[in-house]
C-alpha cells in the first residue's frame, strides 16, 4: 500500500528527487558546488531563461509554442537604448518602450493564431525571422554601449540581499504568474483550453482573448528577459538571444513536465525544469566535462528525465 | 467446425490494489454463435474483454484457446492466436484507402521486401467473395459510411485470420438501417463459423443479434445462457438491480405534456442553411420536451448548431425572448438562456483531463470570479450541489471526468448547464454510450427541469429514447421537419414509418 502510494506520488515528485540527486553526486565530486557563491550564480545564469519560461509554460498549456521569443530579446533592449539615448525621456520610460514592444509582437502572434486559427508554430517561425530583421535594421551590427544609466545597470548587475535583482525578479514573476493560474479564471481558461478548445468555447467563452493574452504576455517576458540581458552585459545589439534560445526555453518548460498537447502543466514544474537545466550545466562545468561532451550529456538527461516522468505518469493514471 | 468452442475463460479474477473488477468470470465463444455481454459501466465489461483481448493479465483463473490454455498472454499473442477485437472508436486510418487499412501491419512481401499489392488483392478480393462483404478496395476510409467503414474493420478481423471477433458497442454512431446491415454482416460470419462477441448498452440490438447473452453486475456474472431463456424485464432487473429497474419502466409510462405551459420559449421561422437544411419552423414551450426524431444524417444536429449560435443560418428566423435574434457565438445564446449539450461529449463537451469541478464552472466563471479572481467557496458549493443533485459518481470534485464512465460523464456535462438555469436546454443524442441505469436517471434529470419550467429539445436517433421521454415529436428527413407528432397518440410502428418513409425521398 504505502509502495502504491509513493510510486503514485512519484510523477510530481520526480523532478525535485532528481534534482536532489544530481545536487548530492556533484557536492561529492566537489564540494564547492555546495558553496553560496556557486548556488547564487547557478540562479543568476537561469534567471532570464526561467522569466521567459514562465510564459511559455502558459502558451504551451494553451496547446500553443512561441519560437520568436529570442530575436524579442534583441529588440526589446534595443528598444529601450533607443529611446533612452534618443529621447532622453527617463529611464522608466525606456523600459516601459521595451515591454510595450515585446507586447506588439505578442499581440501579432495572439491575432494571427487566436482570430484566424493559424498554427503558433508557423505563425511565431515567420516571428522569428521578422523581428530579427527588424533588430538588424533598428541596431545594424554594431554593440550600443548602456553604461551610465545606473538604475538600467542595477537591474541587470544589482544584488539585493545578497542575490542578483535578475533572481527576484524570476521569483516574482514565477510567484505571480503561479498565483495567476491557480486562482483566477484566467488560469483556469488556460489549461482547459489546451485540453478542449471546442468544448470551453461552447461553454460560452471567449477562447480568442485568452489565447491572444498568453502570446501578449510571452513576448512581454522575452521583453523582460532581453532588457535584462543588456543591463547585465552594458550594451544592447541585434543579435542577443541568438539562435537555440527558445529551444533551451522550450526545454525547460517540457522538462518540468507541461505536456506540448496542451492541457497540463503548471508554472512551477516549469521552475524546477529550469533549475534542474541550470544545475547540471552548473555541475559538469563545475566537473570540468568538456563542452562537446556537455552538449551530448544533457541532451541524454534531458530524455531520460522525460522517460522517467512519463513512466510515472504512467504509473499514477494505472495504465 | 459448428459448435466447437473457441475461446474460454475459466474462473477469472482481475485484481486492482484492493478493487476486484472481476470476479471468477467463465465464458465461452462458440463457432457459429454470438454471445452477447452486457451490464452497466464498471460492471467488468471492460475488463473481462481486455482479458481476452490480452491486455490485463487475470489475477487468477486461465484463458484457453481451442481448449489449451493461453499462457503469459499479451495483445499480440491473441491477435496471432485469432482473436480480434473492434472498438467503438474506430481504429482505421481515414486518410489511408480500404485495401492499405486493412493490410496495415501485415502487408503482404514480395521479392525485395516490398509490398505486393497485387497479392493483397487477390487475397481481400478471395475474403470479400468468402464472406459476402462487398467494399471498394481502392476509396479513402473517410469517404465511407459508419457501417461500411465498421466492415473494413470486420475485413481486417478476418485478412488477420481471427475466428473470435469482439465487437465493442459497434452501433454507437449507426443509423437503424445501418444496424440492421451490420447484423446481416454479423450473421455471415456466424455462418462461416467465427465466433462473434457483441458487446451493447442497446438492449433491442442485443436480443435480435445474440444466441447467448452473459450479464456482468459489480464485476460478477449475474446470469449467462440462450437468449431464449430470457426477457427483456428481467434482463434489466438482473443488470441495474430492482430499484432501477423499476424507475427505468415507469419512465416509459409517465405523463406527457404536449405543448406544456404554452409559454413559447424559443421559435423558428423558416429557418434555412443552403444546401444543409431549410425552412426549419417550430416552437418549443417552456414545461415540454421537445424531440428531434429521425435518422442519422437528416441534418437535426446542423439545426440546433444555428440555434446555439454555433453555426449562422442562412435565412430565416431564431425568435427568443419575444424578438428576433441573431447569434453570433455560443456565448450569445447562452445569454439568451438557451444551452446545447453536443453530440459528442468527447470532442466537443469536457475537457477529459480536467476535473469534474474544473468542467462544472467553466460556463459559469463570471458568476463564480471577482475581478477576475476565483471564489472557491462558491465554486466548491457549485460543485457539490451538481455531484449531490445528479448523482454523479465518483462523488469526487478532483476526480478527472476523462477516467469516468459514459454516464456519469454525461451528468457533468448536464450539471455544468444546469448550473446557468437555461431557459431553453437543448440536447444532442444525450445517452449514446450510456448504460440502462445511467440512462433513466439521465431522464429523470430531464424531465426534473421540464417541471421546473425549462423547455427541452432533444435530439435523438434512438427510437426508444424517444418514445420514452417526449412530450412533442418533430419528425426530420434531409434537413427538413416532415412530420409533428404529441408523443401520447403515437405507436412505435407510426414513428418508425414516419422517420422510414423519409428515407427514400
Amino acid at each position: 500500500m504505502i509502495m502504491l502510494k509513493l510510486q503514485r506520488n512519484l510523477a510530481d515528485l520526480a523532478l525535485p528527487i532528481a534534482m536532489a540527486l544530481l545536487c548530492i553526486i556533484f557536492t561529492i565530486a566537489e564540494p564547492a558546488f555546495l558553496s553560496f557563491g556557486n548556488l547564487s550564480g547557478i540562479l543568476r545564469q537561469v534567471a532570464l531563461t526561467g522569466i521567459m519560461a514562465i510564459f511559455m509554460t502558459y502558451v504551451i498549456m494553451t496547446g500553443g509554442i512561441d519560437l520568436s521569443v529570442g530575436p524579442v530579446m534583441a529588440l526589446a533592449g534595443l528598444a529601450a537604448y533607443a529611446v533612452y539615448y534618443g529621447t532622453g525621456l527617463p529611464v522608466g520610460f525606456a523600459i516601459l518602450f521595451g515591454l510595450s514592444v515585446g507586447m506588439v509582437v505578442g499581440t501579432i502572434n495572439g491575432f494571427a493564431i487566436a482570430a484566424f486559427g493559424l498554427p503558433p508554430i508557423i505563425v511565431t517561425l515567420g516571428m522569428l525571422s521578422i523581428v530579427r530583421g527588424f533588430a538588424l535594421l533598428m541596431g545594424g551590427p554594431d554593440l550600443h554601449q548602456v553604461r551610465d544609466e545606473p538604475f538600467y545597470t542595477f537591474l541587470g548587475n544589482g544584488r539585493i540581499l545578497e542575490l542578483p535583482v535578475s533572481v527576484w525578479i524570476f521569483f516574482g514573476l514565477a510567484a505571480l504568474m503561479f498565483s495567476v493560474e491557480k486562482r483566477t479564471s484566467f488560469g483556469l481558461m488556460i489549461s482547459s483550453i489546451g485540453d478542449n478548445m471546442r468544448a470551453v468555447f461552447l461553454s460560452g467563452r471567449s477562447v480568442t482573448k485568452t489565447v491572444c493574452m498568453v502570446y501578449v504576455l510571452s513576448g512581454m517576458g522575452a521583453a523582460v528577459a532581453g532588457m535584462l540581458l543588456s543591463s547585465q552585459v552594458h550594451t544592447a545589439s541585434a543579435t542577443y538571444g541568438e539562435f537555440g534560445v527558445e529551444l533551451d526555453v522550450i526545454a525547460a518548460v517540457v522538462l518540468g513536465g507541461t505536456s506540448l498537447m496542451g492541457g497540463k502543466g503548471s508554472v512551477i514544474r516549469t521552475v524546477f525544469g529550469v533549475l534542474l537545466l541550470g544545475v547540471i550545466n552548473n555541475g559538469l562545468n563545475i566537473l570540468n566535462v568538456p563542452v562537446d561532451q556537455q552538449l551530448m550529456v544533457k541532451g541524454v538527461i534531458i530524455v531520460a528525465a522525460l522517460a522517467v516522468s512519463e513512466w510515472a505518469q504512467r504509473v499514477k493514471s494505472g495504465r | 467446425m459448428s459448435g466447437e468452442i473457441l475461446l474460454e475463460t475459466r474462473e477469472v479474477s482481475k485484481r486492482f490494489g484492493n478493487f476486484v473488477a472481476l470476479k471468477s468470470a467463465s465464458i465461452a465463444v462458440t463457432a457459429g454463435k454470438v454471445i452477447g455481454f452486457v451490464g452497466s459501466n464498471g460492471a467488468g465489461k471492460s475488463t473481462l474483454i481486455k482479458v481476452i483481448t490480452g491486455a490485463h493479465a487475470p489475477s487468477s483463473g486461465s484463458v484457453h484457446v481451442r481448449g489449451k490454455e493461453v499462457h503469459k498472454a499479451d495483445p499480440a499473442l491473441m491477435r496471432a492466436l485469432g482473436v480480434a477485437c473492434i472498438y467503438q472508436h474506430s481504429s482505421l486510418v481515414a486518410t489511408l484507402s480500404v485495401i492499405e487499412n486493412v493490410f496495415l501491419g501485415r502487408e503482404m512481401r514480395g521479392r525485395l521486401g516490398l509490398v505486393s499489392h497485387k497479392a493483397q488483392r487477390v487475397q481481400l478480393q478471395e475474403i470479400m467473395d468468402d464472406f459476402g462483404i462487398h467494399v471498394d478496395p481502392d476509396v479513402l476510409v473517410s469517404t465511407l459510411t459508419p457501417v461500411k467503414q465498421k466492415e473494413v474493420e470486420i475485413l481486417k478481423a478476418l485478412v488477420a485470420n481471427a475466428d473470435v471477433i469482439l465487437m465493442d458497442e459497434p452501433t454507437a454512431w449507426l443509423s437503424l438501417s445501418e444496424v440492421s446491415n451490420l447484423h446481416t454482416t454479423i450473421r455471415k460470419l456466424t455462418a462461416a463459423n467465427k465466433g462473434v462477441v457483441y458487446i451493447s448498452h442497446v438492449l433491442d440490438e442485443v436480443f435480435q443479434i445474440c444466441d447467448d447473452i452473459t450479464i456482468l453486475r459489480d464485476g460478477t456474472m449475474a446470469w449467462t445462457g440462450p437468449e431464449a431463456d430470457i426477457d427483456r424485464p428481467k434482463l434489466v432487473n438482473l443488470m441495474v438491480g430492482e430499484a432501477l429497474g423499476e424507475a427505468s419502466r415507469a419512465a416509459v409510462t409517465s405523463e406527457r405534456r404536449p405543448r406544456g405551459t404554452g409559454t413559447v420559449k424559443l421559435a423558428t421561422d423558416k429557418l434555412s442553411k443552403q444546401g444543409v437544411f431549410h425552412d426549419v419552423t417550430f416552437e418549443v414551450n417552456a414545461g415540454e420536451i421537445l424531440c428531434f426524431a429521425g435518422l442519422i444524417g437528416s441534418r437535426r444536429s446542423e439545426v440546433v448548431k444555428c440555434l446555439f449560435g454555433d453555426d449562422k443560418p442562412t435565412s430565416g428566423t431564431i425568435i427568443s425572448k419575444g424578438g428576433v435574434k441573431t447569434f453570433g457565438s455560443p456565448a450569445e445564446a447562452i445569454a439568451n438562456g438557451i444551452c446545447l449539450v453536443p453530440e459528442d461529449r468527447h470532442t466537443e463537451g469536457l475537457c477529459l483531463s480536467h476535473t469534474t469541478f474544473e468542467n462544472t464552472v467553466i460556463p459559469s466563471l463570471v458568476e463564480v470570479t471577482n475581478r477576475g479572481v476565483l471564489m472557491r467557496k462558491d465554486m466548491d458549493a457549485m460543485c457539490t450541489r451538481q455531484i449531490t443533485s445528479l448523482n454523479i459518481l465518483p462523488p469526487d470534485p478532483a476526480k478527472v471526468v476523462g477516467q469516468m464512465s459514459g454516464g456519469n460523464q454525461q451528468k457533468v456535462l448536464l450539471g455544468k448547464w444546469i448550473e446557468k438555469d437555461p431557459e431553453v436546454l437543448i440536447l444532442d443524442e444525450p445517452t449514446v454510450g450510456v448504460d440502462v441505469g445511467a440512462k433513466a436517471e439521465i431522464y429523470a434529470i430531464i424531465r426534473k427541469l421540464r417541471d421546473e419550467g425549462a423547455a427541452v429539445i432533444v435530439v435523438s436517433s434512438d427510437l426508444e429514447e424517444v418514445m420514452t421521454i417526449a412530450d412533442r415529436i418533430l419528425v426530420f428527413s434531409n434537413g427538413e421537419i416532415t412530420t409533428e407528432f404529441d408523443a401520447g397518440e403515437v405507436t412505435n410502428d407510426l414513428l418508425i414509418h414516419a422517420i422510414g418513409g423519409g428515407e427514400s425521398a
